[in-house]
């Protein structure tokens, strides 16, 4: 029995047909079937299944494309192996578009003619998203934010109790009444961010950033009403609930009358705000956006904090996320500050914007119906730890952190995952 | 020996002779489906170009913190580079083979443009590019192999990749003959590749340069290309 109505397949269709730009036009016109990208995909590394290379995944879309908008496809359709976009189809878009892929973008640098496949599997979960397909489990996530502020659904009262809990923590350790962590006050220069991991399950993130900000005596504040970095409507190709997300940040900036917004430690949640916010609300902010890793940088080179280098006893390695760095640029900023703070700093192999992504991309940390494929792929990432013999792992990025977190488990590592804040909040002096 | 239109049959007898007519009176039917082939094969491409130029590239409101000229044009160098490409680098026999290939292709396209224009080359240039047309085709060949052999590549591919690939390795194999032996399955292997490019995945040559545009701009725009580590 068909599930999938005509007006359905129509709004999937339209995603294809009613683009404004030639982007997703030369995209879908430009794959040579080479299948060089295979190797590029932890995936297919992994599991060797020909329906995890890259290439083979966007075929899925731009055979759709071909039976509907070519000549080719439309009248020879066997030729191009051109698709019907039906219920078999859009099952397997489901499986491959949201179970196969971070949208880590390591195939799309290495694509031996320039194809941008995650920008293309994106376009899938656009489509998807407009055929009511987004599993219902990274859906969840999305309707925790969009109905109360945050993706974990933290009432207002449990936050302002956790940030007082840790305001009352930072004086003591400081042993300083003045110590803050100011919330809702006008006309701070910063107002930051947090992904809802930390007041839920991180909290010592917090004070770390705290602390920083305290020895660097920044001007800033927390938003009870709107802090959540991440938007997860960036992942489920839900285009106007990622404009909802967005625009509430943005408009926390203006309310709170801030000069600066500075993006927790979260790939996706930085990408989505600083890259994509502006183009889902049509316009340029008046202010700047930036990440805490860049700020923490600048701190360290104008002075404004110092640290103990000797502190830091174990070897260290960085783990880069895949949207901070590959797709965001945040490269060198994050290898400064780590230089600075550790004797024993060492790479993994490959690094930066070649790294294997940790395998949490993507939005598969929200889906458990994946958990068991996410797990094998992190394998990659364990044996890229393992190798640089590392005591602590370091990631500017929560989401990284879990999955990070769950692979030290799984593949008994035995070692230490942190956030960068985490590291130089330890180090100050 | 020297190649041209010469070759091909004389005017009919007893027509009118006007200078300018003759090129037309001399030419043969193979020579004119090339040419209209050819000019229907341009006209194509030029429609592609024209309507990727006429959409535009996306608006874009982000804050750029790096700079999108230079990383388009490290897209088409060293971004290229097999140093740079898991898929060349992981790949080398297929990334060398692809080159050559590809280079193959182009001087074929010229020849082709040359030997519709009459002009001849001295013998051991024709000897030299003869021979290395034939290597050419054989990268094709290897390729189209590989394709047939491996699991995942056939797994991937549709009869447009076979019929474009095979297209292609029998136009560089003709082009080779051609240039010692006219023959007319020449005219006949260019029409059908001309006219089945832009129609297939061999409009890739078009959309190639888009593809590689986009990426450089893309990623120089956010910092990333040129690399910084």
């Amino acid at each position: 029995m068909a599930i999938l109505s005509e007006k359905n397949i129509t709004k999937g269709l339209s995603i294809l047909q009613n683009y404004t730009d030639n982007k997703l036009l030369t995209h879908l016109n430009s794959c040579v079937h080479c299948g060089l990208c295979a190797e590029s995909c932890m995936y297919y590394l992994t599991y060797k299944e020909a329906r995890f290379v890259p290439a083979q995944k966007v075929d899925f879309i731009m055979s759709v494309y071909k039976r509907y908008f070519t000549f080719l496809g439309k009248h020879v359709p066997f030729l191009s192996k051109a698709r019907d976009l039906n219920d078999e189809s859009s099952s397997e878009m489901v499986d491959l578009f949201f179970g196969a892929c971070t949208l880590c973008g390591r195939c799309t640098m290495h694509c031996s003619i320039g194809v941008d496949i995650a920008f293309l599997v994106r376009t899938g979960r656009v489509m998807l998203a407009e055929m009511g397909m987004i599993p219902a489990s990274i859906q969840s996530t999305v309707d925790a934010s969009i109905q109360t502020g945050n993706n974990m659904g933290i009432t207002k009262e449990e936050f302002v109790d956790t940030i007082q809990w840790l305001e009352d923590d930072l004086k003591d350790e400081l042993e300083d009444p003045e110590a803050r962590i100011p919330l809702n006050e006008k006309g701070k220069k910063i107002l930051y961010t947090l992904n809802p991991r930390e007041p839920k399950f991180f909290p010592l993130s917090i004070s770390a950033m705290a602390k920083i900000f305290h020895f660097a005596k920044e001007s800033w504040t927390l938003s009870t009403e709107m802090y959540d970095v991440t938007n997860y409507g960036f992942f489920t190709g839900n285009i106007g609930e990622a404009t909802t997300i967005t625009k509430r940040l943005h408009e926390e900036v203006k309310n709170l009358e801030a000069k600066e917004l500075i993006l927790a430690e979260c790939g996706h949640g930085s990408r989505a705000f600083r890259w994509e916010g502006p183009n889902y609300l049509n316009q340029s902010f008046e202010y700047t956006a930036r990440t805490s890793v860049e700020l923490i940088a600048d701190y360290l080179k104008e002075g404004r904090i110092r640290v103990d280098k000797n502190r830091l006893k174990q070897r260290v390695t960085l783990h880069d996320p895949c949207n901070l760095v590959r797709n965001g640029g945040i490269i060198n900023e994050q290898r400064y500050i780590l230089h600075q703070i550790a004797n024993d700093f060492v790479e993994m192999t490959p690094y930066g914007v070649d790294n294997f992504c940790c395998g949490g991309g993507g939005g598969q940390l929200a889906m458990s119906e994946y958990n068991e494929r996410r797990m094998g792929i992190g394998g990659r990432k364990a044996d890229q730890i393992k190798d640089t013999k590392a005591n602590i792992v370091v990631t500017p990025c929560h989401n990284c952190v879990d999955q990070l977190i769950q692979i030290n488990a799984h593949y008994k590592l035995n070692v230490q995952i942190k956030t960068l804040a985490e590291v130089v909040a330890d180090a100050l002096i | 020996m020297s190649y041209s239109l010469s070759v091909l049959p004389e005017a009919p007898a007893g027509l009118p002779v006007y200078p300018n007519l003759t090129v037309v009176y001399n030419m043969s039917w193979y020579i004119f489906l090339t040419l209209l082939s050819l000019t229907l094969c341009l006209g194509s491409c030029l429609f592609h170009i024209g309507k990727l130029v006429s959409m535009g590239k996306p608006a874009d409101h982000s804050d750029p913190i790096g700079n999108e000229k230079e990383g388009i044009l490290y897209s088409f160098t060293g971004g290229m580079s097999p140093s740079k490409k898991e898929s060349a680098f992981l790949h080398l026999p297929t990334y060398i083979a692809g080159l050559l290939y590809h280079i193959g292709t182009f001087l074929s396209f010229g020849l082709l443009l040359l030997i519709l224009a009459g002009i001849s080359l001295p013998a051991i240039v024709k000897l030299i590019l003869g021979g290395f047309l034939i290597l050419t085709a054989s990268c094709g060949l290897g390729i189209f192999v590989k394709r047939f052999i491996k699991p995942h590549l056939r797994q991937l591919s549709n009869p447009d990749d076979y019929i474009s690939n095979l297209l292609v390795t029998a136009f560089q194999v003709v082009t080779a003959i051609q240039l010692h032996i006219p023959i007319i399955a020449y005219f006949m292997i260019s029409s059908a590749l001309l006219l089945y490019l832009p129609l297939g995945k061999l409009k890739h040559m078009v959309y190639f340069f888009a593809a590689r545009y986009q990426l450089g701009f893309f990623y120089g725009r956010r910092g990333v290309w040129p690399p910084k580590n």
